[in-house]
């Protein structure tokens, strides 16, 4: 499934998911793009410890095998218990911005 | 029937219906007396056990020589027990009372565990959904006739405690907007009930509010960010608006100075890139008063009185909120002992929080260098710039001391209490101003739990004297344990650790007595109470608290396997 809304550097994660590099949707943001790292930082951090690449209170991130469908779903309608729903704080470009940001994580 | 045998029918039915009207106004509220007592005897009612806050019973029927014979006397199992059970029970007339997520309440015959009402209040369950610190609940409070529990959309109730139906039910915050609610244990003072909003790192002010007991109308609101012309001064810019600061534990009450204290959350967002400049540049310029401080709030106009803030410009997440106050009298002088999150342990004049000691609880501290005992001043404070923070911040972001409450001892003179020996890697990132409702946290950086520099990530008890922290004797756990703590009159002190066992310790020399596995880890609170003339020891276990979900990165096994949605009141007595 293609996701419209994702931004073509979220699209150039997307594909070479083994790249290490940093992913150019944190490092080229714009300032009308919204940035995947900073928005991690202030709020996924929390719980996905070392920018989402160790286990803490949430699952490690870094080379997930989940789907884009997965985590997106889970970013919009969390998991009772375990994690918040951020459907209704993030729009779809920040979620895709998220997704990138997810997808191009060293470990 | 003679005239005699009539008058005493007489007699004896006046004396029935005196007990009939007499009994249930006794159950309808604690007495001051009892609350106001160093000890919890028959009955635990409130939080903290009185408003001396001991976490420590009277009753010794149950002691060091006979704990051996502790056995299970009955158990009850809470629906919906999402993130287990955090609450603490509270005991009045032979009747336990306790809380369990989404604020529901129970209320159980205390000798045989028999329901005699439940209450689950309807939530928002949307919002619910789109909350991180959410859907525990960590406390009720009794009087007026009444039993008092906050909802994490943002309201207080009132329930009868006879009946359980509600009596009023008041929305003291837009949680819809505001993101917070509530999930700590209320607190009555006179006429009042006292709550505080959840919250360090959440887009919002912290208010403190005081609620008519009978009417539920809102009586005050203390904001813990910029509540006063004073504190305002202390932010930058409009910083104070999304400053965070939560009064999210309850506090306590002293009667001589009429004071209700009150520990605040760090301010938002948590950590800030400002360095050494902090007081003009970064986040949230300035001390950012009343964040991480212990404040004396006038329960009759919720005027602050007094504060100390622990820690200005909280740059840690290293909050007051954590820390039960407790009230001593030590060579002519009325103190007040409080636990910050930090881990050092502060003592207070009580009659103007002017700081009389500090002493580190744990060993492995670095976001200072000292704090001065006389003044409370930091020494060496490591304000974070953006980027690694190196060495890594010590302890954790969990604290050196977290939220569950330790115990006093006045037969032994012992202040019990755990600490938390770890450390994190940091990396502080420049945040843009969270401004939104419902935006969530406002961390400012990624981190990563790791083994302190002495060691593996570690918990201990200690008993200590409680004004200069001589240590008596420590136990160590493999892992913090994260359940608040009892002491007892008969020489003992119960703790109930992270993997499911519950200890008890002999109170003088820490020599474990005896110990049962309740199954699952403890994040709640440990009480005793007498029902039907028979000592109980009552402990919620039930895993899941934000604390306890580090433990499986940590530790692995039995918490990775461990259930986060289950729980279990298990309540014991000697065995016959």
């Amino acid at each position: 499934m293609v996701w419209p809304w994702l931004s073509t550097a979220a699209f150039a994660q997307q594909s070479t998911p083994a790249d290490t590099a940093s992913p150019p949707a944190q490092a080229g943001a714009s300032p009308n793009e919204p940035d995947g790292k900073k928005m991690f930082s202030s709020t996924c951090g929390f719980c996905h410890q070392d920018g989402g690449r160790h286990a803490g209170r949430g699952p490690k991130l870094s080379k997930s095998e989940k789907s884009d469908e997965f985590i997106i779903e889970r970013i919009k309608k969390g998991k009772t218990g375990s994690m918040p729903a951020f459907g209704g704080v993030f729009n779809d470009a920040q979620i895709g911005a998220l997704l990138a940001y997810i997808r191009g994580l060293d470990d | 029937m003679t005239f005699q045998e009539r008058y005493l029918v007489g007699c004896a039915a006046l004396a029935v219906a005196a007990l009939v009207t007499v009994s249930p106004t006794r159950a309808q509220a604690p007495q001051d007396a009892a609350l106001n007592a160093e000890a919890a005897q028959n009955d635990w009612p409130t939080h903290h056990g009185t408003y001396k806050s001991y976490h420590y019973s009277g009753l010794d029927q149950i002691n060091a020589g006979n704990v051996k014979n502790l056995e299970v006397a009955w158990m009850h199992f809470p629906e919906r027990a999402t993130r287990g059970l955090q609450s603490t029970p509270l005991a009045l007339d032979g009747v336990l009372y306790y809380s369990g997520s989404y604020s529901r309440v129970w209320a159980l015959d205390g000798a045989t565990g028999r329901t005699i009402w439940s209450y689950a209040p309807e939530l928002d369950e949307e919002l619910v959904a789109k909350q991180t610190h959410s859907p525990y609940n960590r406390g009720i409070a009794l009087g007026h006739g009444n039993l008092y529990v906050g909802t994490v959309d943002g309201r207080l109730i009132a329930l009868d405690i006879k009946t359980g139906k509600p009596v009023w039910d008041t929305r003291l915050l837009d949680s819809k907007k505001m993101t917070v609610g509530f999930t700590g244990a209320p607190l009555v003072v006179k006429d009042k009930v006292i709550i505080g909003a959840q919250g360090g790192e959440w887009p919002h002010r912290g208010p403190i509010f005081g609620v008519d007991g009978k009417s539920g109308q809102k009586k005050w609101e203390f904001f813990t960010v910029a509540g006063t012309e004073e504190a305002m001064k202390t932010w930058g810019g409009d910083s104070w608006r999304t400053g965070g600061g939560g009064g999210w534990m309850p506090g306590a009450y002293d009667p001589e100075t009429n004071a209700v204290w009150w520990g605040t959350a760090n301010p938002a967002p948590l950590y800030d890139w400002a360095g050494a400049d902090w007081k003009k540049s970064g986040p949230r310029p300035g001390e950012n008063l009343y964040t991480t401080s212990v404040i004396a709030l006038d329960p009759d106009t919720g005027k602050l009185k007094f504060y100390h803030q622990e820690l200005p410009h909280d740059a840690w997440d290293f909050d007051s909120s954590v820390g039960e106050f407790v009230m001593i009298d030590r060579g002519g002088k009325k103190l007040v002992v409080h636990a910050n999150k930090g881990g050092h342990i502060f003592v207070y004049d009580r009659s103007n929080a002017k700081v009389e000691n500090v002493w580190p609880l744990v060993k492995n501290i670095n976001f200072v260098k000292s704090i001065d005992p006389k003044t409370g001043e930091l020494i060496g404070r490591r304000d974070l710039s953006e980027g690694k923070v190196d060495p890594p911040l010590c302890p954790a972001i969990a604290g050196g001391i977290s939220w569950n409450s330790g115990a006093y001892s006045p037969k032994t003179g012992l202040f019990y209490r755990i600490g938390q020996e770890w450390c994190m890697e940091l990396t502080v990132e420049k945040s843009t101003p969270v401004l939104e409702p419902m935006a969530q946290l406002n961390i400012g950086a990624t981190f990563k739990f790791i083994p302190p520099p002495d060691g593996p990530a570690r918990g201990h008890l200690s008993g200590r004297d409680p004004v200069t922290g001589e240590k008596k004797w420590e136990v160590n756990f493999k892992q913090p344990p994260l359940a608040s703590l009892l002491a007892t009159a008969g020489n003992l002190v119960f703790v109930p650790d992270a993997e499911g066992i519950v200890h008890a310790y002999n109170a003088e020399t820490g020599q474990e007595l005896w110990s049962r596995n309740n199954g699952m880890g403890h994040n709640a609170g440990i009480i005793s109470y007498m029902a039907g003339g028979k000592q109980y020891i009552a402990v919620p276990a039930g895993w899941g608290s934000l604390v306890a979900d580090e433990f499986v990165a940590l530790y692995g096994e039995p918490f990775k396997s461990m259930s986060k949605n289950t729980g279990a009141l298990i309540v014991y007595a000697l065995r016959q």
